[in-house]
């Protein structure tokens, strides 16, 4: 009789353990309930839900210092981003960022982060630049991608691979430099050929928002084209003189060069803090779900804890009153 | 005046301007005295890998770096 209840009880005590519902009355009644999962274990040690809390406390620790990393990264590179805005900004004041321009050849220049833990952003990357594919594609259209970054390239080796030219990755080994994104800029420029740029990147707004961007950059005969025909703002081209032994047209040239090589510059920063940023906030709210984690875990470590103690409180006093009677 | 179709030296030569402002700015980084010279010669820096894709299948990648591999 005491045995059956025993068992009944040890079995009612394991149960918390396999579900932590806090709603499981313990200490009640005697009747058993129907919901029970594993027999045979009157009581579950508590070094299983000790080890699992050490490991909790762990990660919670871990992620909590990626977190100090990543704000302190992003304070430094958040500077340099919006320094680096006003590279690209007279160049759209004059030669404007016409992202509707119809062009035959565009290729789409993918930034993407090389490690992960970063939330969402590199999707939202891609998403984009798929998004850009399709709005592009036509019969006499072409859509290539040039994928920046380990992220993007596994997402879009999936199901693009043979539209993409080149891939990039490892940028960060050194902090970012103009230097180092005007050669990528310029291996871009000497194996693609575009008729138009796409760059698709993250834009920070602040530590909690992150913009995904398009920047179109145009090469020199659409421009000399744009700007012959609509006379709209590159019309405005022509009331500019150009000084020293150079034509418009190598003038153009050159500035598309500087132009794609300044706005890539701004995109690779701005994509870098957006980076720090979103594993800052990825890895607050995971050092905050671990330490839910580990509050729930406690509860049914403690809880375990009496259960233990209460069985062999009524062991001995059945013992004890088995002896007696 | 020197005839428009060869115009500058570095374009002819196959350059862009890209490359031909960036060995410009390597020029002037040289001129500096030195503590603040291996400071701007240390944001010249460049290193990473690329890797040309033919028709869905990758070419190998070459690294590009000024840093000597170990």
């Amino acid at each position: 009789m005491a045995m059956a209840a025993l068992r009944r009880e040890g079995r009612r005590f394991a149960t918390p353990l396999i579900s932590p519902n806090p709603a499981i009355a313990l200490r009640s009644s005697i009747i058993p309930s129907q919901e029970q999962v594993s027999s045979g274990v009157r009581c579950i040690s508590t070094q299983i839900v000790r080890n699992r809390m050490k490991s909790v406390k762990n990660i919670q620790k871990i992620t909590k210092a990626m977190k100090m990393v990543a704000a302190s990264k992003l304070r430094a590179i958040q500077t340099r981003a919006e320094n680096s805005r006003g590279l690209w900004q007279p160049f759209t004041a004059l030669l404007g960022d016409s992202a509707s321009v119809d062009v035959k050849k565009n290729v789409i220049v993918t930034i993407s982060a090389d490690k992960g833990l970063c939330g969402g952003i590199n999707s939202t990357s891609v998403k984009i630049s798929r998004a850009l594919h399709k709005l592009n594609s036509g019969p006499e259209k072409e859509n290539k991608y040039v994928v920046l970054g380990e992220k993007a390239k596994a997402q879009l080796v999936r199901d693009s691979k043979k539209d993409i030219e080149l891939i990039m990755t490892e940028l960060q080994k050194n902090p970012l430099n103009y230097t180092q994104v005007s050669v990528m800029a310029d291996d871009i420029l000497k194996n693609v050929e575009f008729d138009a740029l796409r760059i698709v990147f993250n834009k920070f707004q602040s530590v909690v928002s992150f913009l995904p961007t398009v920047s179109t950059v145009l090469s020199p005969e659409v421009v000399e084209r744009e700007a012959a025909e609509s006379g709209g703002k590159l019309g405005e081209l022509d009331l500019y003189e150009v000084e020293g032994a150079e034509t418009k047209s190598e003038v153009l040239q050159n500035l598309a060069e500087f132009q794609f090589s300044c706005v890539m510059f701004n995109a690779v920063l701005e994509n870098a803090t957006s980076e720090q940023g979103a594993r800052m906030s990825a890895m607050d709210s995971s050092s905050r779900n671990a330490g839910d984690m580990l509050d729930r875990l406690t509860l049914t470590y403690n809880r375990t804890r009496q259960a233990s103690i209460t069985t062999e409180l009524i062991e001995i006093i059945s013992g004890a009153s088995a002896l007696e009677g | 005046m020197a005839s428009n179709a060869a115009a500058p030296f570095w374009r002819s030569a196959g350059m862009t301007y890209i490359t031909y402002s960036n060995l410009c700015a390597n020029l002037l980084r040289n001129c500096l005295k030195e503590p603040y010279k291996s400071d701007a010669l240390s944001r010249e820096k460049v290193h990473y890998t690329i890797s040309k894709w033919e028709n869905g299948k990758p070419q190998k990648p070459t690294i590009r770096s000024d840093t000597p591999e170990e």
